[in-house]
């Protein structure tokens, strides 16, 4: 699914956040990003949802180039992909519902057909009665959640989560992370980074560790054989 | 993705019918948000409305302007004298040559012994031209051009009475008219240039309600953008915004422009009154109407169509 070959990612100022780092994300794998902050997570998550291009070397999605991709093709791509952010990046003009649907809106559903997966969506991750609350009244926990069934409401092929517990208990934390799990057992790829190393383990996911830039560690390797 | 395996796609017909679902969604979007800032709105649309009111009040005083001068350009009428040896039986026969001419609404003959008896009835000279042993005035005709001659016409019209054999001199005021028209016509070119100068203004005034707009909705447009909506779906609801502020300033500086023509209405036919005249005050015909509500319109258009192509590819995530 994910393929990096070498990928050297220098920002403008000569802040190198990822330095030759090689990666391989099978089909329906789901595995954890770690590192310090600055290590290069959030950019390696960053290529891959397309928001930053490689300095040198290919990212691959799918079997298609990123590197080379012209922009106008770039909505279709991300439609294959759900994106969760630490701060969930709910619009809080709009209700619950209308946040979830806005994928769908954007691909073209039709209303019942709309209606029918947000509600599927939201019923997925317990929030079903709160359709019609608009986010500003929910928890952070629930918040989250929202973000999480926004990102599922499309059935992407590749969920991408960037911090996803950041700001939430442990108690939460756990149940987000069991919603990732969940998908990953329905052929859902899934690339999660998090910090939360207790959690981490006791899932038992393979992990990647980032040092400045660099793979220090990689499950995946052994997973690829 | 070539690979859509686990998921179900809509079909053509089903996309195409989303894209009209969403510009009308997009329509009543930028709508509803006009309702929900009315006094935000009211503001953008009033201050398009003021100046588009500038433009169409001129190009309606213009179209008044010609109109009068059109209802004085029928009181213009060429004077024929005759030559003086012509029989009153020649006269009255080239007199009926004239009134076939196409550019001739109507003559009226004045044979000589007429001219002289309204000249002695209106000179006092009475005495004095008995005295003559000739009448000295020839047989006159006074043309009535048609009303719709334009001033080269009339022109045309009079060198060609005047080679007439019969004709001796021919005689056109026209020098009060010709100036009327050069007025009119540095008046005509005043409204074009206002026009465009005031067209920008609303360019530019709707250029930056959206542009403002946009920022406002930075987040939206990121979000949006992260979850795959193309530059068009984006832009969408922010040119019809344009549409809207247009739309409604051009039927605003309609409805200006005619309560300014009901409220000149009884000065004017004062005015009518003391001079006699029958003038009338004309307001926007129902195309003047579609031309200017039309234009302002597609002014928003192209408006929100600047702001967005200048600020829209600003925002990316980061």
């Amino acid at each position: 699914m994910i393929q990096f070959l070498n990928v050297t990612k220098r920002y403008p100022g000569g802040f190198e956040a990822l330095n030759n780092v090689s990666l391989n994300l099978p089909d329906g794998e789901m595995a954890f990003l770690t590192g310090h902050s600055g290590a290069g997570k959030s950019t390696m998550l960053k290529i891959i949802s397309l928001i930053e291009k490689p300095t040198r070397g290919q990212a691959i999605l799918n079997q298609i180039n990123l590197n080379t991709l012209p922009n106008r093709r770039i909505p279709y791509i991300r439609r294959n992909i759900g994106i969760i952010f630490q701060d969930h990046q709910l619009l809080f003009d709009r209700s619950v519902f209308d946040n979830v649907a806005m994928p769908l809106i954007i691909q073209g559903y039709n209303p019942r057909e709309m209606a029918k997966r947000t509600r599927a969506a939201l019923d997925k991750v317990g929030l079903l009665h709160k359709e019609k609350s608009m986010p500003i009244t929910l928890s952070g926990g629930e918040q989250q959640r929202v973000g999480i069934a926004r990102a599922v409401v499309h059935k992407p092929m590749l969920l991408l989560a960037d911090e996803p517990t950041g700001n939430l208990d442990p108690v939460l934390s756990r149940e987000i992370m069991q919603i990732f799990v969940d998908f990953h057992q329905v052929g859902v790829t899934v690339l999660v980074a998090s910090h939360d190393l207790n959690l981490i383990e006791e899932l038992q996911k393979p992990v990647v560790t980032l040092n400045r830039g660099k793979i220090i560690h990689n499950d995946l390797e052994s997973v690829n054989g | 993705m070539a690979d859509n395996t686990h998921q179900q796609r809509p079909n053509f017909i089903g996309r195409f019918t989303a894209w009209l679902m969403h510009h009308l969604q997009s329509m009543v979007f930028s709508i509803g948000k006009i309702y929900r800032s009315p006094s935000a709105t009211l503001m953008t649309i009033t201050v398009i409305g003021i100046t588009l009111t500038l433009p169409g009040g001129f190009y309606l005083l213009m179209k008044n302007i010609e109109n009068i001068s059109g209802d004085l350009r029928s009181s213009t009428q060429i004077t024929l004298y005759l030559d003086l040896g012509l029989s009153e039986e020649q006269a009255r026969i080239f007199n009926q040559q004239l009134d076939t001419n196409p550019h001739i609404d109507h003559t009226q003959f004045l044979s000589r012994t007429q001219a002289l008896d309204e000249f002695r009835q209106s000179s006092g000279f009475g005495k004095t031209l008995d005295q003559l042993e000739s009448n000295p005035l020839p047989h006159t005709i006074i043309v009535q051009p048609t009303f719709e001659l334009d001033t080269l016409t009339l022109k045309t019209l009079l060198i060609k009475l005047e080679a007439e054999p019969q004709v001796d001199l021919a005689k056109l005021d026209t020098e009060w008219l010709e100036r009327l028209y050069t007025l009119i016509e540095i008046a005509k070119r005043s409204v074009i240039i206002v026009s465009i100068l005031f067209s920008f203004a609303v360019l530019l005034i709707i250029g930056n309600t959206i542009r403002l707009d946009i920022q406002n909705r930075y987040q939206e447009i990121i979000v949006t953008k992260l979850i795959g909506a193309t530059d068009a779906f984006i832009r969408r609801p922010f040119l019809y915004g344009g549409i809207w502020y247009g739309l409604f300033g051009g039927i605003l500086a309609w409805l200006i422009v005619e309560l300014s023509v009901i409220a000149l209405t009884g000065p004017f036919n004062t005015l009518n009154m003391l001079y006699k005249a029958e003038f009338q005050l004309i307001s926007f015909t129902f195309l003047d109407f579609l031309i200017l509500v039309a234009s302002s319109t597609l002014l928003g258009l192209a408006g929100s169509w600047l702001a967005v192509a200048r600020h829209l590819n600003e925002i990316e995530p980061k």
